[in-house]
């Protein structure tokens, strides 16, 4: 079968300098992934898990230390000029620095097309089009440094749109974006996979948006690919890992309310105890929350202790960690 | 406009046409814009300029011809001497810190990712950054070359055959320090800086070149004479002198010898900066640092 | 640290004294000494390029005549003393305007203005502190630069009167050029540019303020410009001690010296003003952490 990306061993180490000691950090650790043709691919992690990186790579930006991949067929250390071909990239956590701000917004796109060997009338269609989709028509002529980051943003969409390619590396796209506008770059994302087949590989830290996007879902964790699954089993896993956060205003000894609240027979075990602007917060595992929710409620009235909230918390990366590893065990 | 609309106006796939001449035009087209929002730049190095060359005008007031004939290239005027030298002296170092001052400007913008990414081959990036370099200091050397010879009557011997050999040397000039320029490029993308170094070596070239007094008075200096005859610039600027100052008929066995040192210093230079900046480029890849500052 | 001690420290009493000028200028030199440290490779550039700068005119000077600078009354030295002095001393210029504008620039861009001008110290101590540091500086680079041109043979009239009066004249183009600064300081605080702007004032000062040749040289009306610049002064009076043998007390050298007072005199308080309104109008426009 064909790929359009596929990685062999992928991996590329950096070197650190803290306090005049070398440390290596595997930013990526000999990863393994064959993502199909018009295949919508998810990547998440937490801040640092090696997603840059690894699409970096993947775009010919940084040569891997060990291991190689192959974009489109085309092997990204031998043939780094037929794989630029085959991609379009945007990074969106550059916040639009990587524009040429004393340019306009269409000088901006035109460039590209030209770099992107885009002919010239089929250049000059698609970059009207690409502006008033993202509703930059009237601002073209302005120069980039006059726009918000939000408009930056989508001028970077734009461009990597221009040339057409068949593999779309979208590393973070919706993150300056205001609501709006990144519900219709989902949906034009979405639009581009189904109905031209484009293989888009999208990368971001929210689990919500990734779930209801993607065809697959594969976690990233200090550098290595813990979890390649369906959306459905990320969503099975999130339905499992159920919690009940406690906002506790004032306690005298806050290790032993967390310990009497364990104790009640629908809560399983201490998940963190972090502080908040209102005071101390404990998270605690339930089996279910609405069930666990009323007995807590009842448990704090009698132990007399100031609480402010008690609700339903959002999963963390941490938590799926944690849960992998117990499976594991 | 709808998602649809523009889905479908991607379905249509034209043919590809991959040129490296429009790329070079694309890189030069975009700098020179981004060049021109400079405007206040422009003025006030315009104006630099020309205060410049009225300082050299009352300078020049003050030079003994009895002991300037010691130049060596007749009976000639001080102020042509210097204007030469000067006007050749600012293009060469404008030409060569404008491709390392771009370059560091667009890792600093992370302009230069999406660049490296797209199809362009790095060559063609920085003959088109430097086609930009050498247009934008040309028009301040033909300034300053067009004030001395309308303004103050500096007597330069303009013909077509004068013109056309001093245009050659100019091109031989940059083209010596063309791969020295992409060797501090090279040197740029790796450490971030570097561009101190081709302020000394612009200042060490202007000096040992002889933009000012006549090169003959370093022969008291055996080392500092040694090694201005080591610099492609005092070649290039001995060649033009004497086209511009003596004519073509008596100058032209010199400057076919000058022209020569400089095809062997392009020939040395240009592959050896070629590869250093592959391997800084090579070097960023490898260390995951493009655009990092 | 426990919350509670660190309470109990700060609840000593410490009666409020202010601290004394010179300590907060002291302070500040030393924090601009550390930082520029830091730089040593721009330092030796700095230093080769002055180097080359006084070798370049050496050479030239071989093929100038002295006549009309010995005309103008700077009789020992011929042309190379002459234009060593000019070098030495426009670098102050090149300082003021170049220096102090890219310190503030520099405050600016890493937002330690804000703090600076939010603690207890005021501004005039601030810019007295900022300045005064580039002109040591600057009087470092003029030592090597009068150490380099003897080396290669510079000759100077080295009376007692006229070195001393050569010093009054160095303090007071110092005083006149610190004004100098602070005004364009203040301008560039509000405009956030002005950087090409200060580069096309060093150039005019260089062609006009007689740094490479008398002033007699050049027409009327450029020699009446001229005349705008304390650096003209300080040259001239400067150069009549050195070269001349002159001191304060004969007319020429004093007028300069005059000159020179009323200049600083004048210009001080229009440039704290020019400083305080650009001052206050970024603070208006929030503009003063920004650039």
């Amino acid at each position: 079968m064909d790929y359009a990306v596929e990685t062999f061993q992928l991996s590329k180490m950096f070197e650190t300098k803290e306090k005049g000691r070398k440390r290596v950090v595997k930013a990526v650790d000999h990863v393994n992934i064959k993502i199909g043709k018009g295949e919508f691919f998810g990547l998440l992690g937490p801040n640092g898990a090696g997603k840059t990186t690894l699409i970096k790579m993947l775009c010919t930006i940084i040569l891997p230390d060990e291991g190689t991949a192959k974009i489109n067929g085309y092997d990204i250390i031998k043939e780094p000029y037929k794989v630029r071909r085959s991609f379009g990239w945007f990074h969106g956590e550059t916040g639009g620095r990587s524009l040429y701000w004393r340019l306009s917004a269409e000088d901006n796109l035109r460039f590209y097309a030209y770099l992107q060997n885009v002919p010239k009338d089929v250049a000059k269609r698609r970059i009207d089009a690409l502006l008033e989709f993202f509703g930059l028509t009237e601002d073209r002529g302005k120069l980039v440094k006059e726009y918000s980051t939000g408009m930056k943003v989508r001028v970077m969409l734009a461009r990597a749109l221009l040339h057409n390619p068949p593999i779309l590396f979208m590393d973070e796209p919706t993150i300056g974006l205001d609501t709006i506008s990144a519900v219709e770059t989902r949906k034009l994302l979405t639009a581009l996979n189904a109905e031209l087949g484009k293989t888009i590989i999208f990368t971001s830290h929210n689990m919500f948006e990734v779930e209801q996007l993607c065809q697959r879902v594969a976690i990233m964790r200090k550098g290595r690919i813990i979890v390649d699954a369906p959306p459905s089993q990320l969503r099975e896993m999130l339905r499992e890992i159920r919690s009940v956060e406690v906002e506790v205003r004032e306690a005298s000894d806050l290790q032993k309310v967390a310990e009497q609240l364990v104790a009640i027979p629908v809560v399983g075990k201490v998940l963190e105890i972090k502080n908040n602007a209102y005071g101390h917060v404990i998270r605690l595992q339930v089996d279910n929350e609405y069930e666990a929710i009323p007995e807590i409620a009842e448990k704090v009235q009698r132990l007399r202790v100031k609480v402010s909230a008690i609700r339903q918390s959002e999963p963390t990366f941490e938590d799926i960690f944690v849960k992998l590893a117990s499976e594991e065990e | 406009m709808k998602v649809e609309e523009l889905v479908s106006l991607f379905k249509e796939e034209p043919p590809r046409l991959a040129s490296e001449i429009t790329h070079v035009w694309a890189v030069f087209w975009a700098n020179f814009k981004i060049f021109l929002s400079y405007r206040t730049w422009v003025i006030t190095e315009t104006m630099s300029t020309i205060a410049s060359i009225a300082m050299y005008f009352f300078m020049g007031l003050q030079v003994d011809p009895r002991r300037f004939v010691a130049a060596g290239y007749g009976d000639v005027d001080w102020l042509a001497f210097a204007l030469v030298g000067v006007a050749t002296a600012n293009y060469l170092w404008m030409c060569i810190s404008r491709i390392s001052h771009s370059l560091q400007h667009e890792i600093r913008e992370g302009t230069l990712e999406p660049v490296i990414c797209s199809m362009i081959k790095m060559r063609s990036y920085i003959v088109g950054q430097s086609i930009r370099g050498f247009l934008v200091s040309g028009y301040f050397m033909l300034g300053t070359l067009l004030i001395g010879i309308f303004v103050l009557r500096v007597p330069l011997i303009i013909t077509v055959e004068t013109m056309s050999l001093f245009l050659l040397v100019l091109l031989m000039m940059i083209l010596s320090y063309l791969g020295i320029g992409i060797m501090a490029a090279g040197i740029i993308l790796v450490y971030k800086k570097g561009d101190p170094l081709t302020f000394l070596l612009a200042s060490i070239t202007e000096f040992l070149g002889g933009v000012l007094f006549p090169l003959r008075y370093l022969q008291d200096y055996p080392v500092l004479w040694g090694l201005a005859w080591l610099m492609p610039y005092t070649y290039a600027l001995d060649a033009a002198r004497r086209i511009l100052l003596t004519g073509v008929t008596s100058a032209l066995p010199i400057v076919m010898n000058d022209l020569m040192v400089l095809a062997v210093f392009t020939a040395v230079f240009i592959p050896a900066g070629l590869w250093v900046f592959r391997w800084g480029c090579d070097r960023i890849r490898k260390e995951g640092t493009v655009a990092s500052y | 640290m426990e919350t509670e001690k660190l309470v109990e420290l700060l609840s000593e009493d410490v009666p409020h004294v202010k601290t004394p000028v010179h300590q907060i200028v002291a302070s500040f030199i030393v924090r601009d000494f550390k930082v520029w440290w830091t730089y040593k490779f721009w330092l030796t550039l700095d230093i080769s390029g002055i180097l080359l700068f006084v070798a370049t005119y050496y050479l030239f000077s071989l093929i100038a005549s002295p006549q009309q600078i010995q005309e103008a009354g700077y009789v020992t030295g011929g042309y190379f003393t002459f234009a060593l002095i000019g070098i030495a001393f426009q670098q102050y210029v090149f300082f003021a305007v170049q220096s102090i504008n890219m310190s503030v620039r520099d405050e600016q861009w890493n937002g330690t203005m804000e703090t600076v001008l939010s603690s207890a110290t005021d501004f005039k101590t601030f810019l007295l502190g900022e300045t005064t540091f580039f002109f040591i500086i600057c009087s470092a680079f003029l030592f090597i630069s009068f150490l380099a041109g003897w080396l290669l043979g510079a000759t100077f009239c080295l009376n007692l009167a006229s070195v001393l009066s050569a010093i009054v004249l160095s303090v007071l183009l110092i005083a006149s050029h610190m004004a100098i600064g602070v005004l364009s300081a203040g301008v560039i605080m509000k405009t956030k540019q002005g950087n090409p702007l200060t580069w096309a004032f060093s150039w005019m000062t260089q062609l006009v303020s007689g740094v490479f040749y008398p002033l007699k040289i050049l027409p009327w009306y450029l020699e009446w410009v001229g005349k705008i610049f304390p650096l003209t002064y300080s040259l001239d009076g400067i150069r009549l001690c050195l070269q001349g043998g002159q001191t304060l007390v004969s007319t020429a050298v004093l007028s300069d010296a005059v000159n020179l007072v009323l200049f600083t005199a004048i210009a001080t308080p229009v440039a704290l003003y020019v400083f305080k309104m650009g001052y206050d109008a970024a603070r208006r426009d929030g503009s003063l952490g920004q650039y």
